[in-house]
């Protein structure tokens, strides 16, 4: 089976007036469909933004990638985007739900913007979603009225909505409480291991980490170690 | 259309400051609809006083200009001689008029002998100002029939209808005999059958009515007509038809605008200074819808960033902004152009004293559909920086913050 994510070179510099800062200097990485993979690093050692270059945020300086065997640096904005939509699922620190939506229609939204509306498909899978990830009595509820925990389970929901191959999550408990920040790693195992859904954690703490099937740590640019 | 479904979720958000902000618009478009109405109602009032006793058109004979006759045996030009003898007169009138009753445009037709006298009364002699008219179209041009204060308004063989100021200066009176001197040195007996007041100075005080048949002797013209004064359907197209008849007749046509170019002025002068009233009340509307669409960009600027992220393009984004900028311009100027006309309606029913309006407003010309169209233009206009500014949002940045 060909890898989820092959990335080969990958390097970043950026500039700030005169100054040149090479934050990533020739990562490559690969992962291979239904592993959870935990992204770590210190402070600036570029692991955020080896994510929003995986995640089509950001262009690389240098490298190639290729997302389930589509390569993709030549792809033009508008593809990239398209592809984000299609491929690929995003779970951030903050979660960012669209306040004036209720739980079902935030799920529902990355498959509803693009087809012009929410259909009775769209609105059945984001219902499913939400029972899956333990929200059943919260389906209509606005997004204003879910606590901090549910709000980051209706933005698991939202990533997996179009059934992407690879869900990228930045920090996806930093701002939860521990209980709350249990679940939500329970749950994304949970998805990882049933659906066999393919999940990049870039994260700097080392209980997310532990529960991950695999460690990445980056140091300077580079690749550290490795840990299975 | 999903974006429309989120301008609205939008706009409901924070349904006090959306609110407000439909009332700063239909404000700006009532004050649209009062300028322009009160503009065009003063407009229309300064017209009708205007034309009211006076034609739209009048048509004279061209004046007759010396001709330069070159000399071919000396250096020096001479002037051809032009006779004073004959009158200036349209000798053609009848065809004229037929001409004119032709015309779909033409209200009334008045052939008129006009000039200057003196009306006598023992020692009191005052100047005249004389309109000899066929008695069958005495209003024809003004309203003198029922202005008649006294006596009435036949006009017989020897009849003569003055002012009430006139009357008053001579100490005349209905039945009373009056001598006609014209500036022709022509002497005659004349009855006053009655005395008009119009209200306006100048007829009052300076004008004496005629008939054409009494006037042809006293002024020399026993067959032509020294004026034609027309009314049009349309006073406000005077200037291009007297043009089309200046051209048909070989006549000097001129329009009430021509003979009035000073009034005409001042309603240019009021209008331009109603559009610029106009423009600074659409732009403050504008300014304050591109504003508070920039302040709901901004506030969003999270929720923008994850929508980019997992892929909405930037036009649905963009077309979130123009949306909620085309239902506050439709809502707004809707509401503007009804509460406009509520206040003009009312405004007009607003009577003085003397039965006259206290504004010179004209409600029904309050420039409802063009302040409509333009209102929701603009406000998509106005909508397209703060729905470009949104949408194009770097993802990255905007989560990040």
């Amino acid at each position: 089976m060909s890898a989820v994510l092959e990335a080969r070179g990958i390097a970043m510099t950026f500039r700030n007036g005169d100054e040149l800062t090479n934050v990533l200097k020739g990562v490559d990485l690969a992962l291979e469909p239904g592993e959870l993979v935990a992204l770590l690093g210190a402070s600036g050692s570029g692991k955020s933004t080896l994510l929003s270059i995986v995640g089509l945020l950001l262009r690389p300086t240098a490298g190639t990638i290729a997302i389930a065997g589509e390569r993709v640096e030549g792809l033009s904005e508008v593809e990239r985007a398209s592809f984000r939509n299609q491929r690929l699922g995003f779970i951030f620190q903050f979660h960012h739900l669209l306040p004036d939506f209720t739980a079902t229609e935030n799920v529902a939204f990355p498959a509803a913007a693009p087809a012009g509306g929410i259909t009775a498909p769209m609105r059945r899978r984001a219902r499913d979603l939400l029972a899956r990830v333990g929200l059943s009595d919260r389906m209509d509820f606005p997004a204003t009225r879910l606590s901090g925990g549910q709000k980051q389970r209706v933005a698991i929901a939202r990533a997996l909505m179009n059934k992407p191959e690879l869900v990228l999550a930045d920090e996806p408990t930093g701002s939860l409480d521990r209980v709350a920040a249990e679940q939500v790693l329970d749950l994304m195992r949970e998805v990882n291991r049933e659906d066999k859904a393919t999940f990049l954690i870039c994260t700097h703490d080392e209980h997310v980490a532990a529960r991950c099937t695999r460690r990445v740590t980056l140091k300077d640019g580079l690749i550290d170690t490795e840990v299975v | 259309m999903f974006a429309f479904t989120v301008a609205r979720r939008y706009l409901f958000s924070n349904p006090s400051q959306t609110a407000l902000l439909i009332v700063g618009v239909a404000l700006g478009v009532t004050a649209f609809v009062f300028i322009t109405a009160l503009i065009q109602g003063l407009a229309i009032r300064l017209t009708d006083d205007v034309t009211a006793n006076s034609a739209h058109v009048s048509l004279e004979p061209v004046t007759r200009v010396a001709r330069v006759l070159p000399s071919p045996d000396a250096d020096v030009e001479s002037v051809a001689i032009v006779s004073t003898f004959q009158r200036r007169q349209i000798r053609a009138w009848a065809s004229t008029v037929e001409l004119l009753r032709s015309q779909p445009s033409v209200a009334a037709i008045s052939p008129q002998i006009s000039g200057s006298a003196f009306l006598v009364k023992g020692e009191a002699v005052a100047p005249v100002a004389v309109t000899a008219i066929d008695p069958s179209g005495l209003d024809a041009i003004s309203s003198i029939s029922t202005e008649i204060i006294s006596g009435d308004a036949s006009l017989g063989a020897d009849g003569i209808l003055i002012g009430v100021r006139l009357a008053e200066t001579l100490g005349l009176s209905a039945g009373q005999p009056v001598l006609f001197r014209t500036d022709r040195g022509v002497d005659r007996l004349l009855i006053v059958r009655g005395i008009f007041q119009t209200g306006l100075q100048s007829l009052d005080e300076r004008v004496a009515y005629l008939s054409l048949q009494t006037a042809r002797p006293l002024f020399l013209l026993p067959e032509g007509v020294t004026n034609i004064e027309l009314k049009l359907t349309d006073p406000a197209r005077a200037r291009d038809f007297a043009a089309f008849l200046a051209e048909a007749t070989g006549l000097r046509a001129t329009s009430w605008q021509e003979k009035n170019a000073s009034l005409e002025g001042a309603l240019t002068a009021q209008a331009q200074t109603g559009t610029l009233i106009q423009i600074f009340s659409l732009i403050s509307v504008l300014i304050g819808i591109a504003s508070a669409l920039s302040l709901s960009a901004n506030r969003r600027r999270g929720e923008i960033g994850i929508m980019r992220a997992f892929g909405v393009s930037r036009r649905f984004i963009a077309g979130v902004f123009v949306l909620q900028g085309l239902l506050i311009g439709l809502v707004g100027a809707g509401i503007g152009c009804l509460s406009g006309f509520a206040l003009c309606s009312w405004l007009a029913t607003l009577i003085q004293p003397d039965g006259s309006m206290v504004l010179p407003i004209a409600p029904n010309e309050g420039g409802y559909i063009a302040v409509f169209v333009l209102t929701t233009l603009g406000a998509v206009l106005a909508s397209v920086i703060p729905a470009r500014s949104a949408a194009r949002l770097d993802p990255l940045e905007a989560i990040q913050q």
